[in-house]
């Protein structure tokens, strides 16, 4: 069974035109997937329907078989792990400590001892644990993204979407992203990643979905 | 239907809701909220879309004229506990023109938020109010859905951590909201900021008096609708007299 069915998807925002029509494809939880298409064609509203942040009006998503209106959001969320395309949307704690360690504390995400250890394993690998007790908001675009994904990367989740990741990253810390990308790829766990850049997602994923007014087509 | 002048509309506004303050007997509160329907009506409001999406304000009302019918004594009892007078029909009384009181408010209020906010600054900047309060207004109006997205974000943002909000209990959600009203607040005034700083930059205040791209000019229907408005107002509180 696929991690992720699309099945027929359809989505408008408006009755006059639909922004998402008859969209299907399907995803394996250990597949790397990249997602393109050009500006407004619809990226962030299909990953948003495949978060349950929103709700298809045809088709429907499943995840491991289950249908995604049926599930709270909180159970998504422990499933798969998002990076929002703008970071300060996701950052909502006092701390950068308290952000990181957030799923922890409320989603049950394990022992305080692995907290601990992956917490720091991320902060030292993104070089924010110096901010570690510093206001998110006081952070730079860069810094602010960095955070984003480090706390997305420390939880345990099976499938991981990320929209844009890249952007604000210096080469530094696309080159980390592309480390701890790869990390994923050797434990075995699949992501999707939005992005315009074509060289990165060559790189990085194995399958391409280009999003156009026609629907989707798979490279 | 009819275009009305921004300061028509605030006038019409402001007569009404101070009438739905003042009058008291329910039939002249009835009255009153089907001349403010008609001038719904008239200035296109969706009245439908409006009520179906105040639906949950609704609820609030009818609590609130519960609780008011309950804790109003006085006339005969229309439902009683033992030798406790639990509804008197001057409790339901008070319940019914609370609804009907709130109805009132929010309906004429709709007559100014469909109205353009820049519409608005230039009804208020003609009415001799500063430009600067116009454009506090025109900011406040336009911050009220930005706060709104920003919460429903964060609200995102924590169940997609993991977090399931119907079953943390209620000490930690109590926490929980304050993590997310914090940064909500916070990003609404950093936004309020840079766009005070945008104005700047483009010369707001750069000058003591300023020109206005619209010129606003107050037509015959409007002064008729006024007219129509004072006189309605004022029969109404003949015939509840």
């Amino acid at each position: 069974m696929s991690f992720y069915t699309i099945d027929s998807l359809t989505f408008s925002y408006n009755r006059n035109t639909s922004l998402l029509e008859n969209i299907s494809f399907e995803i394996d939880n250990n597949q790397h997937i990249g997602l393109t298409g050009d500006n407004g064609c619809g990226k962030t509203t299909l990953i948003k329907l495949m978060l349950g942040i929103l709700k298809p009006q045809k088709g429907a998503i499943l995840i491991e078989g289950q249908n995604v209106k049926d599930m709270p959001l909180s159970h998504i969320g422990r499933k798969i792990g998002y990076v929002f395309q703008n970071p300060e949307k996701q950052l909502f704690c006092p701390t950068v400590w308290e952000q990181m360690s957030f799923s922890f504390k409320y989603g049950n995400e394990g022992n305080r001892h692995i907290m601990e250890d992956r917490i720091n394993h991320y902060l030292d690998l993104f070089e924010l644990k110096k901010y570690k007790n510093d206001s998110p908001m006081k952070l730079s675009w860069g810094e602010k993204q960095r955070l984003a994904l480090a706390s997305v990367l420390s939880r345990n989740v099976k499938f991981l979407i990320m929209d844009e990741p890249t952007i604000g990253l210096d080469m530094l810390r696309k080159k980390q992203l592309q480390k701890c990308l790869q990390a994923l790829k050797d434990e075995g766990k699949g992501y999707m990643i939005v992005s315009h850049e074509p060289d990165f997602l060559e790189r990085y994923v194995d399958k391409l979905l280009i999003l156009t007014s026609k629907g989707v087509e798979v490279r | 239907m009819m275009n009305l002048d921004p300061r028509t509309r605030i006038i019409i506004v402001f007569i009404v809701s101070s009438a739905a303050i003042i009058l008291k007997e329910v039939k002249s509160l009835m009255l009153l909220l089907a001349f403010t329907l008609v001038i719904c009506i008239l200035s296109s409001v969706p009245l439908k879309k409006a009520t179906m999406r105040l639906r949950k304000l609704w609820y609030v009302f009818i609590v609130l004229a519960i609780i008011q019918s309950i804790f109003t004594q006085g006339g005969d009892a229309l439902l009683t506990l033992g030798s406790i007078r639990l509804l008197t029909t001057k409790g339901l009384e008070a319940g019914i023109s609370i609804i009907l009181r709130m109805s009132i408010i929010i309906y004429s209020a709709l007559i100014i938020i469909i109205a353009s906010p820049l519409d608005m600054v230039y009804g208020l900047a003609a009415m001799k109010m500063p430009q600067e309060i116009g454009f506090m207004v025109l900011l406040a109006i336009k911050f009220l859905p930005l706060i709104r997205d920003e919460f429903i974000d964060s609200i995102t943002a924590v169940q997609l951590a993991g977090a399931d909000l119907k079953k943390i209990p209620l000490g930690k959600k109590i926490s929980l909201y304050t993590y997310i009203l914090t940064p909500s607040v916070t990003k609404a005034l950093r936004r309020a900021r840079y766009i005070s700083l945008s104005m700047e930059c483009r010369g707001f205040r750069a000058y003591p008096t300023r020109t206005y791209y619209c010129k606003l000019k107050l037509k015959k229907f409007d002064y008729t609708i006024m007219a129509a408005t004072i006189a309605s107002i004022i029969a109404i509180i003949l015939i509840s007299w």
